[in-house]
């Protein structure tokens, strides 16, 4: 354990596929109930920087501390890891033979050993939070794909994780889609949950977050508060960025 | 003997085989001699054990075949190194080497023994028909999962990771339950291939049912066509009613389809 001014504490990370580095000495801290939120242009690496944290990416320089844990050391339990960090997908990844419940339940049954009961109550529960009451039994193909992430957040939620990861969770909604996904998180937020976001939404972003770190090819250009980031921005970068963003709104 | 169900399937059957005569297949439908169709009748019970025969062959080697071809399939999509190495080449060694030779290595070269299990026994070339067909069964089943295994998106395996299944746990609970499904089309292929290939016993003195159509024939040269239609009919109630009980494991099994990502 430690205190809370170093929840999750990334420093220098650095990553490279093959000869090419796409993260290079990254560095940022949150606090146990922050919202982090990565921005940046498709390839800035901040997806990567994402999954660097419950090591679906593999970091090869830096440290990142959970919790007062390594998680890059080479001894740590990556399954130990990932039942305590909860990851929503862009593409929902949701299991496709299962349904609603099934893929909810899949994680308390197998990984946390509840029984059959106990694992259907709490998916239950979850899809409830998630507002997904009537669709238990339906099969991910025959949800919207806003009901689809919604499922995918349930998921992640059952395992009871300490920090939640979303990578791009509503950019391959359609817009009409996107709002229940956003209320859902803005539930999350609003109990306490620590989230790190790698989002597009910049309103969202701007409401919920309490640090702002924009990524430009691998390395952090600018971070701070939303205000000072989408208001004030210090680098040119950063302000580039925010223009051609706010001309697709 | 002659019952209306009887004739109704050889002549069915008589659509799908094709003998070399001059007459077109219409003169066909109800053709032979009575007294030549008695002749088979009368031996129905000789060709139905030849039946069992093949449908014992059939099954014990598909068994055997799902049995060692599973984990075949998945050691070609998950393993690697030595392992890898040894299982893909051993299955295209099987693949590219005709039944009958098969057949006739286990029999007549590694010479397996006798298997006795208490209540009954299963005679060396029985074992040797089982092993034959079943690795070869083996040996192609592995592709069909291979395919059907590196099908699922690679994005379901990740997600059961990300959730905190193991590597194994996740390829068990997320990527075979799908795979398996997927695999029944190949599947119904594979059990026809099987069942067909049964014939082939003949090499090491199996008397399945095509073996003893042979011997029946020989002894009344004048009901080759009777008995020929016979077991053809005999071999399309196999299949046919196999690939329907697949195509409705199929269907009560399927994973809705849709825009699912």
């Amino acid at each position: 354990m430690s205190d809370d001014n170093d929840f999750l504490r990334v420093t220098d990370v650095s990553k490279w596929y093959g000869d090419e580095k796409v993260l290079e000495d990254v560095s940022f801290e949150m606090d146990r109930g922050d919202v982090t939120v990565l921005i940046g242009p498709s390839g800035s690496g901040k997806s990567t920087m994402l999954r660097c944290v419950n090591r679906l990416a593999e970091a090869q320089e830096g440290s990142i501390l959970l919790d007062g844990e390594e998680v890059l050391s080479p001894d740590l339990d990556v399954d130990e890891l990932r039942r305590e960090v909860g990851m929503v997908f862009q593409g929902f990844n949701l299991f496709a033979h299962l349904t609603a419940v099934g893929n909810v339940a899949l994680g308390p049954r197998r990984v946390l050993g509840l029984s059959e009961t106990e694992a259907r109550e709490r998916a239950e529960a979850q899809l409830e939070r998630v507002g997904l009451g009537e669709q238990f039994d339906s099969y991910p193909a025959e949800l919207s794909g806003g009901q689809q992430q919604r499922v995918g957040i349930a998921r992640a939620l059952a395992m009871e994780p300490k920090l939640m990861l979303f990578d791009e969770p509503t950019s391959a909604l359609d817009p009409e889609l996107i709002g229940e996904v956003l209320e859902v998180m803005h539930g999350l937020v609003d109990e306490g949950m620590t989230m790190l976001v790698v989002t597009h939404e910049m309103s969202f972003a701007r409401e919920v977050a309490d640090e702002i770190v924009f990524l430009d090819d691998g390395r952090v250009v600018e971070r701070g508060p939303p205000e000072q980031l989408f208001d004030r921005p210090e680098e040119e970068r950063t302000g580039r960025f925010l223009e051609r963003i706010a001309s697709h709104d | 003997m002659s019952d209306p169900g009887t004739l109704a399937l050889a002549a069915a059957a008589s659509a799908a085989v094709e003998i070399p005569t001059g007459d077109g297949l219409a003169t066909l439908a109800f053709i032979g001699e009575s007294a030549d169709w008695d002749f088979v009748f009368s031996n129905a019970d000789y060709l139905g054990v030849g039946a069992l025969l093949t449908i014992g062959l059939t099954i014990a080697s598909i068994l055997l075949g799902f049995v060692v071809g599973f984990p075949a399939g998945a050691v070609e999509v998950y393993g690697d190194g030595l392992l890898k190495r040894v299982v893909s080449t051993v299955g295209i060694v099987l693949r590219g080497t005709p039944i009958v030779v098969i057949l006739i290595v286990m029999y007549f070269v590694v010479g397996v023994p006798q298997i006795n299990l208490g209540v009954a026994s299963i005679s060396s070339a029985m074992t040797a028909g089982i092993l034959g067909l079943g690795l070869r069964s083996a040996a192609y089943q592995s592709q069909i999962f291979r395919a059907t295994l590196s099908s699922v998106d690679e994005g379901q395996l990740e997600a059961g990771r990300s959730i905190g299944l193991s590597r194994f746990e996740a390829v068990r609970y997320v990527v075979v339950p799908q795979a398996l499904r997927r695999s029944i089309p190949g599947f119904q292929n594979e059990f026809t291939i099987v069942l067909k290939d049964t014939s082939i016993v003949f090499a090491i003195g199996l008397a399945e049912l095509l073996t003893r159509g042979y011997d029946l024939f020989s002894e009344q040269t004048t009901a080759v066509l009777e008995v020929i239609l016979f077991i053809s009919a005999i071999y399309f109630v196999l299949t046919f009613t196999t690939n329907r009980a697949l195509d409705y494991l199929g269907d009560h099994y399927a994973i809705p389809e849709g825009e699912s990502a």
